[in-house]
């Protein structure tokens, strides 16, 4: 047989049982359609989530033979397909961990329509959370990772990852002593990890790791101080808004491990203490970084969770973080005031070595870092007329980066701080048990009968009292507990529904961090270096200067969000 | 080689330092080497991927406290070197005096504050002890910061 007549045979062949797949299928189909009836409906808690995975049987009244089942999906609807025959008497059980279990009998009007093949709609279940013990070790370990972060006894991925071991411990080795332990599985806990997030953090990571090579920051502080001409007063608020400007693009942690050194060198050679600088820098860092998406770890929970884009941000925050930070500078003008009168005039030797040091090391890959991450902001900022997710910016622009530059790839994946990313997986599991158990639903339900229906006592509750407690506890696991309460608010109180409460949770959180020496992590990485240079940080001193930084800036904010939205 | 090893660590609990060893040098008219350690212990608890380049930072931070260290003793007509080396303070001191087979090393005083980088006050003595036995220097001490 020649090969054209094998290959249009077979092609026919092909095609035959191609079209009698279709047609058995589309048969099958249509007789489904014309025979099954559904029962459909929606379940939910007393915050009106949905709920996912509730199983809802279909029994037999009589003797509680099961007759059908099926599980709610992630919007918390089913549809439970009815079998061809059904008893006189019918009722429908709904059982989900962590909730009281729900039966309601069908009425025989609601049955008879059922065997007629018509589908029938409940009418919106609401299940009644269930204290488990399962509740008490989710609370326990939450708590205990808090605390473990809080005192530094462990890394704080470690901490995240013992508290993990203990959920998925219990609820998988302690089921065998008791079932109430259960708190979930593997697979449910994936489903409260937020991808979006983790790809974010990665993307910027590199990004990252590219520019802070080139020189730049060493740049803008030498450049700072030659704006100043050598006047301290000039010099504090220049270095304040050039490392609060990078802290709303890259991370601040970054900026200050960058920032840092090269400001003890430029106090050094001004004869002022370093920390009347440092001191400013990282409290603008904190408070600047709210400005953006991807200014702080929290912006990018909170913008992901909430669906907050980079525009948002911008626009909703920016002008009450320009208020703080004139506050901000007004205030640190006054209590360094003593120290900034010290300056001397500058040594020429070491002002010789600080401007060498304040050469751009690689213009090359500046200038490609600078296109591709303007190219970066620009998607940032457009991106969600075509539903560009922030995450894919990042791994974008990290990407066009590694093409274009051609880095050291395994350098660059070191630069990747897999520690955090690691922190931030086990962190959204961990509050995903407190969720998964009820205690969020608890805090949120408390929360909402102290606010009642007060807007404005929901907003300037939800700023201090996310401020106070980001001052003692890490911030970034109480921004991750605390979304789906300020989602409850945002529901549940009038005149909220336009996320101003997520600004809210946004602007304390963050600027909560000024408040105290471990309220962010890049106040700690500069009094590190700061005690190395002999010019230590205690955790009274930045008390002292810290927490009426925070109630100044939080304040300002405060003002602004409220004229903004109200 | 032979001369005085400073270790410092900037900020104004070295200024006494300092001065003791400008002091020193003129007294015996041997060369001065002002030595700063990176210490990374403080990058712990939180950043562990930044290590290579906080290490470049440190180094030019520690750079410019030694020179400006230099400066001082230079403008009391003391000649003076500068050296920054990675690690812990104690090993490093003891490193670097062995290296240059050092004849006196200038110390600060402890520290009140808990500091695990730093030396207590138990343990500083038994380090003056190994200094003196392993590098054959002899330890000198500032005066006491009482501010």
């Amino acid at each position: 047989m020649k090969p054209i007549i094998r290959k249009s045979l077979l092609s026919l062949l092909v095609i035959i049982i191609s079209f009698s797949i279709f047609v058995l299928t589309t048969h099958v189909e249509a007789q489904d359609t014309v025979l099954q009836a559904y029962l459909v409906g929606m379940i939910e808690d007393r915050q009106n989530e949905p709920i996912v995975g509730a199983e809802v049987i279909l029994q037999d009244a009589d003797n509680g033979e099961d007759l059908a089942a099926t599980e709610t999906e992630s919007d918390g609807r089913f549809a439970l397909p009815i079998p061809p025959q059904i008893p006189e008497a019918v009722s429908v059980h709904i059982e989900r961990s962590h909730f009281e279990n729900f039966a309601t009998p069908l009425e025989v009007s609601s049955i008879e329509q059922l065997e007629q093949g018509e589908s029938l709609t409940l009418p919106t279940v609401t299940l009644e959370r269930k204290i488990t013990p399962a509740f008490w070790v989710a609370a326990v370990v939450f708590l205990a990772v808090l605390v473990l972060i809080a005192t530094g006894l462990f890394h704080n991925t470690l901490a995240t990852l013992i508290g993990v071991t203990l959920v998925f411990g219990f609820s998988y080795l302690g089921t065998l002593v008791s079932d109430g332990l259960f708190i979930f599985d593997f697979e449910r806990s994936l489903q409260y990890v937020d991808w979006n997030v983790i790809f974010l953090i990665m993307g910027m990571m590199i990004v990252i790791a590219v520019v802070e090579d080139t020189g730049i920051f060493q740049w803008l502080a030498f450049i700072a101080y030659r704006l100043s001409q050598g006047r301290a007063y000039v010099l504090l608020p220049i270095l304040m808004l050039f490392t609060g400007v990078a802290s709303a693009f890259l991370d601040n942690v970054t900026t200050m491990l960058l920032m840092t050194p090269i400001t003890v060198q430029i106090a050094l050679a001004m004869g002022i203490n370093p920390l009347a600088l440092l001191i400013p820098e990282v409290m603008a860092s904190n408070v600047i970084g709210v400005s953006t998406l991807v200014g702080t770890p929290t912006n990018i929970l909170i913008g992901s969770f909430a669906e907050i884009s980079f525009n948002d941000f911008l626009i909703n925050l920016t002008p009450g973080v320009l208020i703080a930070f004139v506050g901000l500078v007004l205030y640190t003008a006054f209590i360094y005031r003593q120290d900034l009168r010290e300056a001397d005039e500058p040594s020429e030797m070491l002002m010789e070595r600080l401007a060498e040091r304040g050469k751009i090391e690689d213009t090359e890959n500046l200038m490609k870092a600078g296109v591709v991450f303007a190219g970066m902001i620009v998607l940032f900022v457009l991106g969600e007329q075509f539903h560009l997710l922030p995450a894919v910016t990042a791994l974008m622009g990290a990407t066009a980066l590694l093409v274009w530059i051609r880095p050291d790839i395994e350098a660059m994946i070191e630069a990747v701080d897999w520690t955090t990313l690691v922190f931030f997986l086990a962190l959204f599991i961990t509050v995903g048990a407190i969720q998964e158990v009820g205690l969020i639903s608890i805090i949120a339900d408390l929360v909402g009968r102290l606010v009642g229906e007060s807007i404005v006592l929901a907003m300037v509750g939800v700023t201090v009292f996310s401020a106070v407690l980001s001052t003692v506890i890490a911030n970034i696991p109480f921004t991750a507990a605390m979304l789906p309460v300020v989602a409850f608010l945002s529901r549940t109180v009038p005149g909220a529904e336009s996320k101003m409460l997520f600004y809210c949770l946004s602007v304390g959180a963050a600027m909560g961090g000024n408040g105290s020496l471990i309220g962010a992590s890049a106040n700690m990485v500069t009094a590190g270096i700061a005690d190395s240079a002999g010019y230590p940080i205690t955790y009274g001193y930045f008390l002292k200067k810290g927490f009426p930084a925070l109630l100044i800036t939080v304040a300002l904010a405060m003002i602004w969000l409220l004229i903004r939205f109200l | 080689m032979s001369g005085i090893v400073c270790a410092i660590r900037g900020g104004p609990t070295s200024k006494p330092t300092i001065a003791k060893a400008i002091e020193l040098a003129k007294e015996t008219n041997l060369v001065l080497h002002f030595l700063y350690i990176v210490n990374l212990d403080f990058l712990t608890y939180t950043e562990s991927s930044r290590v290579r380049l906080i290490k470049e930072e440190m180094h030019e931070m520690g750079d410019f406290i030694v020179l400006a260290a230099q400066e001082k003793a230079e403008n009391e007509g003391v000649e003076a070197q500068g050296a920054v080396r990675d690690g812990t303070v104690s090993e490093g001191i003891i490193e670097f005096s062995q290296e240059i087979e050092a004849d006196y090393v200038v110390l600060g005083s402890p520290r009140a504050e808990h500091d695990e980088n730093v030396f207590t006050r138990e343990r500083f003595e038994s380090f003056v002890a190994t200094v003196e036995e392993e590098s054959g220097a002899r330890v000198v001490l500032s005066e006491i910061e009482t501010s």
